[in-house]
């Protein structure tokens, strides 16, 4: 990851059948970049359906999606929410002027105010760790190893392994974003 | 709004050396890294350090930055944890900066409960403590106090205070957890095995929720086997889980009978001779009379037992059986449900025994551990008294050294054979953790003293007399403990910030009272002195910067197999073989074969209260994290659709929950996920302590409805022996 110089495309895999819903990466998370208490970057959605005894249960966790063609960049009227070349989408919080246009614009729902500091917030892939060589925290610290982050244009890395030898959806491709989130099928 | 982020710049450059801005400087750190002109990423320091929210023990590895702990992260390097950290690792750093953890020692100044303290100083405390203790040794002897303690690294000093002041009644967490199922396997195969969950083919779990309730490694091996279609999972539980969510199979078997349908695996595995006969003749002792003794135990009677269809269970048999030695039934740990629970893990046991998956990869292994040194202290005379709880007595092959909660509580209360009058609680919650709570809380009250130790105000300190502060695990040296395992690894402690109030570390706390004790002698070390007779022998260079460096020591040796697979090996039991037939359990008046006791059914209109653990909490100790909390804000009554619409209740519904021991209310949560002959309510709320904000007065405590009851040859706690009526309120 520290490998200058060369392009990098970010993104990340999940494999949710592997999820418990232990929150350890809500948590996780939470500390890393200072989420308020009752505000999330992360989640894990839980689907349950059937009646007793036949009961099906599943796990969805969600995040920003950073997206190739992010709705929320292209709304931003101040530009604080930009794209860099390595395709992690962040916000300039001094920029933010806390309309929260973006948070309309994101098909995925993954944006949040922070009323404390009047801007609006989001994954950021845990920047701050992955420019120093570490895995986002919701990705270091998962139980289950649902998550793998990496550069999809590494053809030899273990995200495109993953999404040659696997099938997987992105989630609302019709709505041209281009998430960057893929979901192991 | 450029403003705004001045004001909270000079805000945070004032304040942030201070330790009342930990919370806030930790919470802005990430964006510090957006601030324009800022050339260099922050590099904080990395302090490697062990968990110490639970006791898996994980390896964690400490981000502090300007003093603040601004993350945990794991550190990969240890071969069990590897690189997983829970939600409560996770938030650990929050019980450092907890603004209602305990901050200095604490002296009761209104009635016992009333939450009346007053601030005291460290030498008055000691000097208070001591000398009530004196007083009741004086009037009671020194078996007239109760030492008890639940596991961390350093309990065992408060134990050996105890043990000093020459009292013989330590109480420790087993018999409230898993004392049961230690006991049958060391009854079976003379030691408690690990499960290799990671090569096991075919895994069967009765109730250990293990994807929910967090246990590594065994967690994590598990869930990639299982879900990657290499291992097969079948899971028996009267609640749908998520464990429950991705195992194979599951059954919502009727609770109390999963001995019942063991017995059937074994007649079938028995009957048509699939067993590991080679193993079973060379290793085991009484398979003749086994075989004689599942004769009537069919699939179809243990159908009518466990509503699991007898064609289920023959299936599962021969499954398990062909699937061997890499299938596993798995023990579980916490044990305490039934009156009959340690015949129910030794029929476990019996069937891990006959499928020959002994020491052998994907079967169960006897741990392996590494060889740590001793501190030489000066030792004390035994306590001359029998133990309150008579545990020779009631309980013969029980762990003598953990005593029995629920017996001894019982002794306490009539005063029999002799009167205890001091109560010295370590790191435990007794009101929490035993039922039936309005009994803890008789024992309480007739004690002449109660001190309690602890981070924060439990519901115990809540009710004591004087309250000792301790440091958190994030704030201590800790000695180093050795997790045996199939992987055992060394796992060390080091403060990774400086103690945020005004508290110490437990080994301070004994040492305080040991020295107006007259105990001084016996106590006189440092931790330093401790760890370095502890890690010494380690095949390491200087072995203390080493753990200082690592945080753990593993050995390099892969997992060995099949090292007590020899024609002469002796197993630490009466035959020194595996013993299938017990002679032992005979001659102290058990069952030498677990005979089948049917459970009571529910009398008409009540329902079974049964138990379970989320990974969101510790037992009742986390629940005032609010980080956790988050996760499940407050308890519900689980109640399956059809009796709740005979009883009128729907979701949200406040609920009356009554036993012989209490009554309750919560809300309820109408729920498919549980039978509906059971309810369920969630660990760790309804707290009377009110330094716990969210958990206070919030759901309700399963404690107070609990009744008593045990398991009859461990004294294991029997958790989910109690009937219930629900009412909607």
């Amino acid at each position: 990851m520290a490998d200058k110089g060369k392009k990098k495309r970010y993104a990340l895999v999940l494999d949710s059948k592997k999820c418990m819903n232990c929150k350890a990466c809500v948590v996780a998370c939470k500390a890393e970049n200072g989420v308020p208490v009752g505000k999330f970057r992360n989640w894990i959605d839980e689907e349950k359906r059937g009646a007793y005894p036949k009961l099906l249960m599943t796990f969805d966790p969600g995040q920003c999606m950073h997206c190739e063609n992010p709705s929320c960049v292209r709304v931003c009227p101040t530009g604080a929410s930009y794209q860099r070349p390595d395709g992690i989408v962040l916000i300039n919080y001094s920029d933010c002027i806390g309309c929260r246009y973006c948070m309309i614009a994101c098909p995925y729902n993954a944006r949040y105010f922070r009323e404390d500091l009047g801007v609006v917030d989001k994954c950021t892939f845990c920047v701050q760790r992955v420019d120093r060589g570490q895995l986002p925290a919701c990705v270091e610290t998962c139980p289950s190893k649902v998550r793998v982050f990496g550069d999809l244009d590494d053809a030899n890395g273990e995200l495109q392994a993953l999404l040659t030898t696997r099938r997987y959806l992105v989630k609302k491709p019709e709505t041209g974003n281009g998430p960057q989130l893929y979901y192991l099928l | 709004m450029e403003r705004t982020l001045m004001d909270r710049r000079t805000f945070v450059q004032v304040t942030a050396s201070g330790a009342a801005a930990a919370a806030l400087a930790s919470q802005l750190g990430c964006l510090k890294h957006f601030e324009k002109g800022r050339a260099a990423v922050p590099q904080p320091l990395q302090i490697p350090t062990t968990c110490g929210m639970c006791v898996n023990m994980c390896s964690v590895i400490a981000e502090v930055e300007g003093g603040v702990i601004h993350k945990l992260n794991p550190n990969p390097k240890n071969p069990k944890t590897r690189g997983m950290l829970c939600a409560r690792g996770n938030a650990g750093l929050k019980s450092v900066y907890d603004p209602d953890r305990l901050k200095q020692p604490l002296i009761r100044v209104g009635k016992r409960g009333e939450g009346k303290w007053r601030a005291a100083s460290w030498d008055e405390a000691f000097d208070y403590t001591s000398k009530k203790l004196l007083a009741i040794k004086e009037k009671y002897g020194p078996q007239g106090v109760l030492w008890s303690s639940t596991e961390g690294p350093q309990e065992h000093f408060f134990k050996n205070l105890g043990l000093a002041f020459g009292s013989p009644n330590i109480v420790r967490h087993p018999s409230l957890c898993l004392a049961s199922v230690n006991l049958a396997y060391s009854a079976t195969f003379g030691t408690v095995p690990a499960f290799d969950m990671l090569n096991a083919d075919y895994v069967i779990m009765s109730g250990a929720n293990r994807f929910e309730s967090i246990i590594t490694p065994d967690t994590m091996d598990l869930i990639g086997s299982v879900m990657l279609r290499k291992a097969r999972l079948v899971y028996l539980d009267p609640r749908f889980t998520v464990t429950a969510s991705k195992a194979d199979t599951w059954f919502p078997i009727r609770p109390g009978t999963d001995m019942a349908f063991i017995l059937a695996m074994l007649n079938v595995i028995i009957g048509e001779g699939r067993y590991d006969k080679d193993f079973v003749s060379a290793y085991t002792v009484g398979i003749d009379k086994l075989a004689d003794h599942v004769k009537k135990y069919t699939p179809d009677w243990a159908e009518k037992e466990t509503e699991i269809p007898a064609r289920e269970i023959v299936k599962i048999a021969r499954e398990f059986a062909d699937a061997a030695p890499r299938a596993l039934y798995y023990s579980g740990r916490r044990s305490s449900w039934y009156k009959n629970d340690f015949q129910m893990r030794r029929a476990q046991a019996i069937l891990n025994a006959i499928a020959g998956n002994w020491d052998r990869e994907g079967g169960m292994v006897p741990n392996a551990a590494i060889a740590l040194g001793e501190y030489l202290f000066m030792p004390w005379d035994d306590p001359a008294a029998e133990r309150v709880d008579q545990i020779e007595k009631n309980f013969p092959l029980a762990a003598v050294g953990d005593g029995t909660y629920l017996k001894l509580r019982e002794n306490v209360l009539a005063g029999q054979p002799y009167p205890v009058k001091g109560w010295m609680v370590y790191k435990q919650d007794p009101l929490s953790g035993l039922p039936d709570q309005g009994k803890t809380l008789s024992m309480l009250q007739q004690m002449d003293f109660v001190a309690v130790t602890d981070v924060q105000m439990s519901d115990t300190a809540w009710y004591a007399d004087v309250v000792f502060p301790e440091a958190t695990y994030l704030e201590r040296l800790d000695p180093a403990v050795g997790l045996a395992g199939i992987w055992p690894v060394v796992v060390f402690w080091q403060p990774v910030v400086k103690p945020l109030h005004d508290v110490k570390p437990n080994l301070e706390i004994v040492q305080g009272l040991a020295k107006r004790l007259g105990l001084n002698d016996y106590f006189d070390y440092t931790m330093e002195d401790w760890l370095k007779a502890q890690v010494q022998d380690l095949p390491v260079d200087a072995p203390m910067d080493y753990m200082k460096k690592n945080g753990l020591f593993v050995s390099k040796d892969a997992p060995k197999y099949g090292t007590t697979l020899t024609p002469d090996h002796r197993f630490i039991t009466k035959t020194g073989k595996i013993e299938i037939y017990s002679e032992r359990l005979q001659e102290s008046g058990y069952d030498p074969l677990p005979v089948y006791q049917p459970p009571a059914a529910p009398p008409p209109d009540k329902f079974r209260m049964i138990l379970g653990r989320r990974a969101y909490f510790t037992q009742a100790n986390t629940s005032n994290n609010p980080w956790l909390h988050e996760f499940a804000p407050t308890n519900h009554l689980w109640i399956n659709p059809q009796p709740a619409s005979r009883l009128g209740i729907s979701t949200g519904d406040q609920v009356e929950v009554s036993s012989t021991s209490g009554t309750v209310r919560l809300q309820a949560r109408v729920t498919e996920e549980i039978r509906p002959d059971c309810v369920f309510m969630l660990h760790g709320f309804g707290k009377h302590s009110r330094w716990q904000k969210l958990a206070y007065d919030n759901g309700a405590c399963d404690a107070q409805v609990l009744e008593t009851a045990w398991d009859q040859v461990s004294g294991n706690a029997a958790f989910h022996e109690t009937f219930v009526t629900i009412r909607k309120v």
